[in-house]
């Protein structure tokens, strides 16, 4: 792993160098070394798993393998990497002969569920019993049920398992692809203790025929001989304790199978560029600071490279780089004609968001733009500015403790949506309002309480709660990445929905929550992106998923901008470079309003760097 | 026609809405009234009444397959539901029967059951709850 003196020649390694000395060496990922018939790719998001995923299935098929390459991502976007639209069956790649993509879309998979579920009855039930069916069976939960169905199935299939000799995962963002791969474990204990069958099943009724088919699904993923978890990691601290995690709960789940890649590493030989030395020393430190669990998992190192990596082209270009050290000859690096102080930055922004004087900020955007950082920094300067501010989270990993340090602004109250302790307090507030029971209604409602739904609705409740909060105070929401996201307000339209009819005695913040969510003076969707392009079609596609809910995002923060840092280094002005296209569509194309926040040399943590952020 | 069936043998039939499960747990909140009917069914289950229920959203079949209900939704749509059955029989439809309701009714059923067929009423001999 990280090698002082290297026991290996050197110019097998990547060597990270400070200051001109040497000081760590990394393996370089072997492309195609990758022996099992299963992959399946995690991280935290933003981290390139897509990217890595996708160029070691281009170099497999390019060594003669047949390779299935599959997205469960609600948002994936295999589809702008090799630029053809995979369908929900085996498509081949043009010009890659032997690759195929495959995207199991969660809402696809929930809408042909329901086909499954209800068209037998068109003409034999009234048309208004079939829409109540349908709405129950458009829940959060029956999506989440519904694309695992879609995995195991593909698993369990000899059809596809042996016309393939890789089946790759790019699996979801981190919370996802766990929830996803732990299910099988906690379904299989599920359906087994569950002796009415009338129960709160859900969607899940009529499944319990496959229980052999999830059985062999956790199979095949604690197979070492078939199976291999990539945690897929940036060199940041942050991301390095996400894998971390991931790989922990992959091992209690008997998934010892486990390869670490580090995808971006920056080994530049650098001057004096400050930013450059900035970075690598970051980047060093997240390194040397390794959680204990990572350094026993085998590690590769993949360049940081200074093009985009969308096409088949520039996948196959990623594989052949071993070691970037000089900038690639074909970006020009000479470019004076856009200038980035002239688009307003952090200070700016809170001046709009104050003008209300209260309300709820929403920050929304792929995993790992910086979205926690910059919920922190927002809730630092209106707090200071005199307003009384609650900032809450529900990431699970719970980021926001980091970026705040070890003391709270005045005025600044900190939450957290945690949707274990959520989950507890909604099944003892349901417990007790059943009154008294006995033993066999106890332990029937507590049945119930076990069903994946709860979860979804505890969190829902909360996220409700605090947003009620703003009524006469500023709540920032840090959220959680995107999927998670878009099911958190999906589960806001469905519910409300459910609300109308229901007959339950149905919280206040509830039931405003969605008209809450639409009206502009109230609720400020502040989309972040980086300005490159995976993050910004990503949060093209929320702005459009708002719009359907008839929500108006405020305006688009481009964060981490080299463009906006001043740095001299070849590499990094090359990448800078490559930032002035995304940034000038997102101003002239997709942004109402838009800020550019520059790319800072130590993350910043604790009030007063964060103030300094919002600062001109 | 002689009734096939005795006191010991009733059956309880409850044809659901379309929810997630049937404590009603699965909603933006719980519902009392969907605690206690399964309380109540679990008591008459406990002396020895046979209970059956169904969710639409889970076992459309059955609505479709049993007559009575199939009609009842024909009728009068998902405003039907739910629907209970006692031996077969339409007992209430568009609410849940409180306990006592199906108490009087299966006791109504013990004392009648030997004339059940001369029932001058037009065969529906439903309970307090009216369903017809």
């Amino acid at each position: 792993m990280l090698l002082s003196g290297a026991r290996v020649p050197l110019k097998e390694k990547m060597a990270i160098m400070l200051r001109d000395t040497r000081i760590a060496t990394l393996t370089p990922i072997d492309w195609s070394g990758w022996q099992t018939p299963f992959l399946f790719f995690t991280g935290k998001g933003g981290v390139g798993k897509t990217t890595v995923a996708s160029t070691v299935a281009l170099r497999l098929a390019e060594l003669g393998r047949r390779v299935l390459l599959v997205s469960t991502d609600p948002a994936s976007n295999l589809d702008d990497v090799f630029k053809i639209p995979a369908g929900s069956t085996a498509t081949p790649v043009p010009d890659v002969p032997g690759l195929f993509l495959m995207n199991i879309d969660p809402e696809a998979a929930a809408a042909a569920y329901r086909e499954r579920v209800i068209t037998p009855y068109y003409g034999v039930l009234p048309a208004s019993s079939l829409q109540s069916m349908e709405e129950q069976l458009s829940g959060a939960c029956t999506v989440e049920i519904a694309a695992f169905n879609e995995f195991t199935g593909l698993l369990a299939d000899p059809l596809v398992v042996s016309r393939f000799e890789h089946i790759i995962f790019d699996t979801a963002p981190t919370g996802h692809t766990l929830r996803l791969l732990s299910l099988p474990k906690a379904w299989s204990g599920f359906i087994e203790t569950n002796s009415h069958g009338a129960s709160c099943l859900g969607p899940l009724a009529g499944l319990e025929a496959q229980h052999e088919q999830y059985a062999a699904t956790v199979r095949t993923l604690g197979d070492a001989a078939r199976t291999t978890i990539v945690l897929v990691s940036r060199p940041e601290s942050s991301a390095l304790q996400e894998a971390a995690r991931a790989g922990g709960e992959f091992r209690a789940l008997g998934i010892t199978n486990q390869q670490l890649v580090l995808n971006g590493v920056f080994t530049a030989s650098v001057g004096e560029d400050a930013i450059a030395q900035a970075m690598l020393a970051r980047q060093l430190e997240a390194l040397q600071t390794m959680p204990e669990a990572l350094r026993a998992t085998p590690t590769v190192a993949v360049p940081l490279v200074a093009h985009d990596l969308i096409g088949v082209a520039a996948l196959r270009r990623l594989s052949q780089t071993a070691e970037q050290t000089s900038p690639a000859g074909d970006i020009s690096v000479a470019n004076d004609s856009f200038d980035a102080s002239s688009l307003p930055g952090l200070d700016t922004l809170v001046r709009q968001l104050e003008a209300d004087g209260q309300g709820v900020i929403m920050m929304m955007g792929k995993g790992g733009v910086g979205k926690t950082t910059l919920a922190a920094a927002i809730a630092v300067a209106l707090a200071h500015a005199g307003h009384r501010v609650h900032l809450s989270t529900t990431d699970p990993a719970a980021h926001l403790g980091q970026a705040l340090g070890a003391a709270i602004p005045a005025g600044l109250q900190v939450g957290r949506i945690d949707p274990a302790a959520e989950t507890r307090r909604y099944s003892e507030e349901v417990l007790a309002a059943a009154g008294p029971l006995d033993e066999e209604e106890r332990a029937l409602l507590e049945e119930d309480l076990r069903s994946p739904c709860t979860e979804e609705i505890a969190v829902f409740r909360a996220f409700a709660r605090t947003v009620q909060e703003a009524e006469r105070d500023f709540v920032v929401l840090d959220t959680a990445p995107t999927g998670h996201t878009l099911l958190l307000l999906d589960a806001a339209q469905s519910y409300h929905r459910e609300v109308e009819r229901t007959m339950g005695d149905v919280p206040e913040p509830v039931r405003r929550l969605l008209p809450r969510l639409r009206d502009p003076r109230f609720t400020k969707i502040l989309l972040v992106t980086l300005a490159e392009s995976t993050p910004v079609q990503e949060a093209e596609r929320l702005q459009a998923d708002l719009r359907r809910a008839a929500i108006e995002p405020f305006g688009w923060v481009i964060n981490a901008s080299l463009l906006k840092s001043g740095t001299n280094n070849p590499t990094l002005v090359q990448r800078a470079q490559g930032e002035v296209a995304h940034v000038l569509r997102v101003k002239q194309k997709l942004a109402a309003r838009n800020w550019l926040v520059p790319w800072y040399a130590s993350i910043p943590t604790g009030e007063q760097a964060l103030l300094a952020m919002t600062s001109r | 026609m002689l009734p096939m069936y005795t006191a010991k043998t009733a059956t309880i039939s409850v044809y659901d809405p379309a929810m997630c499960c049937s404590t009603g747990l699965c909603g933006p909140s719980v519902d009392p009234q969907l605690l206690q009917v399964a309380r109540d069914l679990r008591r008459f289950e406990a002396e020895g009444i046979i209970v059956e229920r169904f969710n639409l959203a889970q076992q459309p079949g059955s609505y479709a397959q049993n007559l009575k209900v199939a009609g009842l939704l024909q009728a009068f749509g998902d405003k039907a539901l739910p629907v209970t059955l006692i031996n077969g029989d339409i007992f209430v439809y568009g609410r849940y029967p409180s306990r006592d309701e199906v108490a009087a009714a299966l006791a109504q059923r013990r004392e009648q059951e030997p004339v059940a067929a001369q029932n001058a009423d037009g065969g529906c001999d439903c309970g307090s709850g009216g369903c017809c």
